[in-house]
């Protein structure tokens, strides 16, 4: 009889836990107006276009490309639960166009699969080392795909085995709060359920910074700018 | 002298390590080139530790610099400065074995009309001829060797030539340390049919248009003697056709013709170094896989008497291909072959021989990708020779490459 009682009282204990925890994450009550927040990561220090390896073995300077668009993301850390539920979105890309990858910055959900299509006039060879996720595409021609699905959360650097200017970030999260900035520095995160939360944002070129901040209950909008690198 | 060779390249060491950019730092290794000034100047660094048993009794892989290619401490320091689109100057300095840091390569680059990929290069340029001197960086060299005619010492020099067809006899398989008793007197390492490790001086011209690109250069020296000032008085004239007919696939033909002897043994002439080449290069998947050929003929003042010939004819042709078996592990190899046109003497080889003991080289090559660009490699070298003290050998070796 004892032995039953200390269980029931553990499993009310337990039972009380979750209930606390989910309250702090969602408060119980009437649906509440979920939040947006938003404003501009603004880069201090200019950003220099990604140079190729210095190479003095070439008969010339080869094609000119456009300096890659180096876009800040800026995400929830941790994120609200409603973050983790599932919804179908297409399939993105990153695509190899004129000796660059399109788009530099690709933030994605976890357990995404994104296609390396081939859209160039040249042979590529997409990989990567990272320990978030290792692979290496090989070489496949012009008008093919091959894809990599992403599981693990983390930074993921992509290059090119055969032109070493070629560089791009996938930046897998757990969830799904997170935006890449516009080509003017400006972002929007939406659907944000009311509570705190750290913002952070995320630049290749910068550190990271991270801002604390409440979405009030009545929902509405929250600005919140970054300057990222050096003063 | 070897301490202060020791203190510079280790300054050198400093000045690159220091000079990595403050982001990359964070990082074990930094990955890009420094940039600064808006990204006009841009700074990379090569550091090449390779090491393996002694070659000092068969000098199979002595370079022209006679330092053995499979044990051998590189540090190169490259840079371009692009002040505007259409203009770059670009340089590279290299400390072997810590010796003085030495200029690699520094010549100007200019592109004259912006929408056309045609560029004119002055100063101590790439080479024009074939494909593997445009990629020795050892990143594009698939084995740590050298193919055979990019690095074997054959017995002639362009300072000291034979008066007979048994002088050129007498030194079969003694190109590390040959001698010949017109010009000078001491003896010295010959010459490889193309210099891997030095580059010429000069201009040259690049088009590219389509599938097709074509260059052409005008330097002081030649394919086996690259030089900075002229000692003959004759300029070298290379052409190099590429032909890319589908993805993937790498044509090219490449021909050369410059006087090679210095005006100390041919004041009167200018016997001339002959080349042809052609290379292919295919790669699919995980693969990729090239072969390369090159015919070389060096002309004399006068007749190799008892032979009525005053030319001496070289080919060297090797494939190799590279397999990268997982992202970070990749294998790697190379078949190669050095033959010499066959020369009569009076003493020696009345019936005929290769002027040349005819050298095979396969090796063999396993790497391992740390990170992008810092790789760890080993590989098997075997040599067979038809001539000299030591005829067989296989080396080990090891090497640290890291660029950024």
């Amino acid at each position: 009889m004892a032995k039953r009682c200390s269980l029931f009282v553990i499993a009310a204990l337990i039972a009380i836990a979750i209930v606390r925890l989910d309250a702090r994450r969602a408060p119980t009550g009437a649906p509440r107006a979920s939040g947006i927040i938003r404003g501009r990561v603004e880069l201090r220090q200019s950003s220099a276009e990604a140079a190729p390896r210095v190479s003095v073995a070439d008969l010339g300077m080869g094609s000119m490309h456009e300096p890659p668009d180096r876009r800040s993301v800026v995400y929830l850390d941790p994120a609200p639960r409603a973050a983790f539920d599932t919804r179908e979105e297409p399939r993105p890309r990153l695509d190899q166009r004129n000796e660059t990858f399109v788009p530099h910055v690709l933030p994605i959900v976890a357990g995404t699969t994104v296609d390396f299509p081939n859209n160039d006039q040249t042979y590529h060879n997409v990989f990567s080392l990272s320990k978030t996720k290792t692979f290496d595409l090989g070489r496949y021609a012009v008008g093919r795909s091959k894809s990599v699905r992403f599981d693990r959360p983390g930074i993921v650097r992509v290059f090119c085995d055969i032109h070493s200017h070629m560089s791009a970030f996938i930046l897998v999260f757990a969830h799904r709060y997170f935006a890449l900035s516009e080509s003017d520095g400006t972002y929007r995160l939406e659907n944000v359920p009311p509570g705190t939360y750290t913002v952070v944002a995320w630049n290749e070129s910068a550190p990271l910074e991270s801002r604390r901040v409440v979405v009030p209950d009545a929902g509405g909008e929250v600005e919140v700018n970054f300057a990222l690198g050096r003063r | 002298m070897l301490k202060s060779h020791a203190t510079r390249s280790l300054l050198l060491l400093a000045v690159l390590i220091g000079a990595a950019p403050h982001a990359a730092r964070a990082q074990a290794l930094p990955e890009g080139p420094v940039q600064a000034f808006d990204g006009k100047v841009a700074l990379g660094a090569e550091v090449i530790a390779t090491g393996g048993n002694a070659d000092d009794v068969a000098f199979f892989n002595y370079t022209d610099y006679e330092h053995n290619a499979l044990r051998m401490f590189r540090m190169g320091v490259s840079g371009v400065y692009r002040p505007a689109t259409w203009l770059s100057f670009v340089g590279e300095l290299r400390s072997e074995d810590l010796e003085s840091p030495t200029p690699y390569a520094a010549y100007v680059r200019v592109r004259p009309w912006r929408h056309r990929l045609f560029d004119i290069q002055a100063g101590r340029i790439p080479p024009v001829f074939g494909s593997f001197g445009r990629r020795q960086y050892e990143t594009g060299n698939p084995v740590i060797g050298y193919p055979l005619a990019y690095q074997y010492l054959t017995s002639l020099r362009p300072d000291a030539i034979p008066a007979t067809a048994d002088d050129v006899l007498r030194m079969r398989s003694r190109g590390w340390r040959s001698s010949f008793p017109i010009g000078s007197p001491l003896p010295a390492p010959g010459v490889p049919l193309i210099s891997g490790f030095q580059w010429d001086t000069g201009v040259e011209m690049t088009w590219k248009a389509g599938m097709v690109e074509l260059a052409g250069s005008v330097t002081n020296g030649t394919l086996s003697n690259p030089r900075f000032t002229d000692d003959n008085d004759g300029k070298q004239l290379a052409a190099r056709v590429g032909v890319t007919p589908a993805v993937g696939l790498i044509l090219g033909a490449s021909a050369a013709r410059g006087a090679w002897l210095s005006r100390t043994v041919a004041p009167d002439s200018q016997p001339a170094q002959e080349s042809f080449g052609a290379d292919a290069e295919y790669s699919r998947d995980h693969w990729i896989v090239r072969w390369e050929l090159v015919w070389s003929r060096w002309g004399f003042p006068h007749p190799l008497l008892p032979s009525d010939t005053n030319t001496l004819d070289a080919v060297g042709t090797w494939v190799e291909g590279r397999y990268r078996v997982s992202p970070r592990i990749f294998l790697a190899g190379r078949a190669d072959r050095l033959g010499f046109s066959t020369l009569y003497g009076a003493t020696i080889g009345q019936s005929g021989l290769p002027w040349d003991a005819p050298v095979r080289r396969v090796e063999g090559s396993i790497g391992y990708y740390v990170q992008r660009n810092f790789v760890v490699r080993t590989s098997v070298q075997g040599n067979w020779r038809d001539a000299g003290r030591d005829r067989n050998r296989t080396y080990l070796s090891g090497q640290l490459v890291y660029w950024f």
